[in-house]
């Protein structure tokens, strides 16, 4: 046992690190996480500059298979992501390169493989996600969207929501219902791809609770997508979306970002006069950044052993479930914290009032995407307590 | 980076629970925790011996097994997972350790063979009623007479020591420019004329003792390491005695874990097991993801430590995670047994009261999280 970096590992970390501290330094002002990427015209060009950037040195496509483009291993993207969560810069599409890409080379037959690996390895088409809709949240199994076959097309008709950037991207994946007379309900769903300017899409924003334009509502009226871009086979999308044995579920760039933050905070606390004394010295203050420092170091040795598993392709799924609900409720807490040490200061929106440019008050609000989203911490406890455990599912 | 425990520790983690399996039910745990005068069993301690266990991470040389501190840890791990009351931790980690440190040859050559073949027990007194952990809460006074020293002063939370061959006594003999200068360690053999010990009653039920010295003789060649500089010794206890309590406590958490969600599948009530409702699965799902988180900041520690890496940082941080998750986990694990949860014939109350015990010993979650301040750039 051991959680030691080989020479050449660290040298390559390093240089994803190099690369990703040179974009942190264009980084747009108050642009934070995922979310920036889509608010702003300045951040969707951030994103897509450092997505060029990545794309160039092939860190889009880094544990693909040869022929596709891929150079390197499930670790070295477990680096990459570290990297790019410690400086928290944008270029990497959660949809295209971490959802998609997986899925496709998981499911997707030499053809789709083919016409859609190479725009998301050159960071040339970025991607939404059209899964949820308005009664199928968790119960994503329960949606009803329906696809209807006419020739070498199908006709969909149905309403999506909480499509992240669905506003820029230039494509879309989703799961819509080919059978609605199926037995069960997860039987019957089909994995499609479509151009986002396909007639009959409308996108209308769904504005985050301080004002930001990150999530829509799509509406699809009799939109045409050719049969061949179904993913897998018809009636076998909820296995695709199944497809997770490609993922990279360390949530490393979570960590590693709130390494950063830690690290932030640490030295605002240094420099920082409370009373009378910097804020490092109070007793309560010191205590409770260890404390945060802690659970971060559990967090992180835990999401090793997933990146380790996962580089020897075995699952560890429920450790990645434990790692995503330990990480996003520190970021919440996290969040919680630094507004806490700012005093007044705390509620302070990106201005020249503002603490350490707003970071944390954005966070405060922004956490929930850790929490809620890619299968909210309660359906992960669900699957720890009913998968892990074995205990009686829910009916 | 490779975290998976070879072959042969997985072997070792087998016979280990095989043999604890055996050998101590745990209604022999609770015999042992109310056995006032000894609270171990020298049947078990001589087999343990035989199986190599007291001398596992003592050199070939000195008729150990040579093997390394990591592998010593899955062996702790079961024994949390199992408990097993004795003087095993204290022998191992603040005796055997320190002699292999510090010692002389000829002190090497007189007591490891002794701790290996299961004949002498050990352990360190260095509390004092002032319940510091730091060199300042170190104050009996060791006084240089000739061929000679004298010790005068109480240590209190002494594990086994009404038990132990030998006592690791961590004394003052002269007040230093700071804290840590001036700390001499001594072997003291027990039964030495002025010592005296009492059994405390604690929460763990683990023979934590006081042990008060008046007049103690000890010669000079007992003395461990340089004298005035013996508080590194005394750190290093502390280092790979928390690592310890962590592994320990990650077998325990794993006991309770295991042991609560087989009852919630038993436990009958509104016609259906309670495990079915999701009000308990939360929780059993959060109590399951304590121990992981638990489970490999130990790993990483234990890795460091068995490598001879620096690790104060990681230590600090795994105990001050682990003593709070343990508590948390088998507070949980009484409350969803219910009533019969809080009764002295049930196990799950066991390590409840132990949790408790492993937060406190070698040092419990605030004096850890000053360290980790310190270890993180905070400046004091």
């Amino acid at each position: 046992m051991d959680f030691k970096f080989s020479d050449e590992q660290l040298k390559l970390r390093k240089e994803f690190f190099d690369v990703c501290r040179d974009l942190e330094k264009i980084k747009p002002k108050g642009y934070v996480g995922l979310e920036s990427n889509y608010d702003t015209d300045e951040g969707w060009e951030y994103h897509i500059h450092c997505a060029k950037e990545f794309a160039r040195r092939g860190w889009l496509a880094l544990d693909w298979p040869a022929q596709y483009g891929g150079s390197g291993t499930m670790m070295d993207r477990v680096f990459f992501a570290e990297a790019k969560g410690y400086y928290d810069v944008g270029g990497v599409d959660v949809f295209g390169v971490d959802m998609l890409a997986p899925t496709i080379l998981g499911a997707g037959n030499e053809d789709i493989k083919r016409r859609f690996l190479p725009g998301i390895g050159a960071g040339d088409v970025m991607w939404c996600e059209l899964w949820s809709e308005p009664n199928a949240g968790s119960d994503l199994a329960s949606l009803t969207t329906t696809a209807v076959r006419k020739g070498d097309e199908y006709v969909l008709n149905g309403q999506k929501t909480w499509s992240t950037g669905a506003h820029r991207a230039h494509w879309a994946f989703a799961v819509v219902r080919t059978n609605p007379n199926a037995e069960k309900k997860h039987q019957g769903l089909t994995f499609l791809l479509f151009d986002m300017k396909t007639p009959g899409i409308t996108v209308k924003p769904l504005f985050y609770m301080e004002g930001g334009h990150y999530y829509n509502e799509v509406f699809l009226d009799d939109v045409r997508v050719p049969v061949k871009n179904v993913v897998g086979e018809e009636g076998k999308g909820w296995q695709v979306t199944q497809m997770l044995a490609g993922f990279e579920r360390s949530n490393l760039g979570a960590i590693m970002c709130m390494q950063r933050q830690l690290e932030d905070l640490v030295k605002y606390c240094n420099e920082t006069k409370g009373k009378g004394e910097v804020l490092a010295k109070d007793p309560l203050v010191r205590n409770r950044l260890a404390q945060a420092a802690c659970e971060l170091e559990a967090a992180r040795c835990l999401a090793y052993r997933i990146a380790d598993a996962q580089s020897k392709k075995e699952m560890a799924p429920f450790d990645a479930s434990a790692v995503k609900i330990t990480s996003g409720e520190l970021q919440a807490r996290m969040a919680h914290m630094a507004t806490d040490l700012f005093g007044p200061y705390g509620q302070v929106e990106i201005s020249r009032w503002a603490r350490l440019n707003g970071f944390f008050e954005t966070w405060y609000q922004h956490h929930f995407r850790l929490n809620v989203a890619m299968g909210t911490n309660e359906i992960q406890r669900n699957i720890i307590a009913w998968n892990g455990l074995n205990l009686t599912r829910m009916k | 980076m490779n975290i998976a425990f070879t072959e042969e520790q997985e072997m070792l983690r087998k016979a280990a629970r095989d043999f604890l399996t055996t050998e101590c039910p745990k209604k022999m745990v609770r015999e042992l925790e109310e056995d006032e005068k000894k609270g171990y069993s020298p049947v078990i301690w001589k087999k343990m011996a035989d199986l190599g266990w007291q001398g596992m991470v003592i050199p070939e040389k000195y008729n150990g097994q040579g093997m390394t501190f990591q592998d010593f840890t899955v062996l702790l791990e079961e024994m949390g997972r199992n408990i097993l009351p004795g003087p095993f931790i204290c022998t191992v980690i603040e005796g055997a350790y320190p002699i292999m440190d510090a010692g002389t040859e000829e002190q090497k050559k007189e007591f490891l063979p002794k701790i290996a073949s299961g004949e002498s027990i050990f352990t360190m007194a260095q509390l004092e009623p002032n319940g510091l952990f730091d060199a300042s809460g170190v104050t009996l006074k060791a006084t240089h007479k000739g061929d000679h020293y004298v010790l005068e002063g109480t240590k209190v939370f002494v594990e086994m020591a009404n038990i132990a061959n030998y006592i690791i006594c961590v004394a003052r003999t002269v007040k230093g420019v700071s804290a840590d200068d001036g700390v001499t360690v001594f072997i003291v053999d027990a039964k030495s004329v002025g010592i005296h010990v009492e059994v405390m009653p604690t929460i763990g039920m683990d023979k934590l003792c006081e042990v008060q010295f008046k007049n103690v003789s000890v010669p000079i060649k007992n003395v461990l390491g340089k004298p005035d500089k013996g508080w590194h010794i005394v750190e290093n206890v502390m280092r790979r005695g928390a690592i310890a309590k962590c592994a320990e406590s990650v077998g325990g958490m794993q006991a309770a874990v295991d042991m609560t969600v087989a009852y919630s599948k038993e436990r009958v009530q509104y016609d259906r097991p309670i495990g079915a409702f999701q009000a308990l699965q939360h929780i059993m799902a959060d109590m399951w993801t304590a121990m992981q988180t638990s489970r490999y900041i130990l790993y990483q520690a234990a890795w460091m430590e068995s490598e001879g890496m620096p690790c104060t940082r990681e230590v600090a941080m795994a105990k001050a995670y682990v003593n709070e998750k343990y508590k948390w986990v088998t507070e949980r694990g009484v409350l969803l047994h219910g009533a019969i949860g809080t009764s002295r014939e049930h196990d799950i109350p066991l390590y409840f009261r132990r949790a408790k015990a492993a937060d406190i010993r070698y040092g419990g979650t605030d004096f850890q999280k000053e360290i980790v301040a310190n270890k993180i750039g905070l400046i004091s």
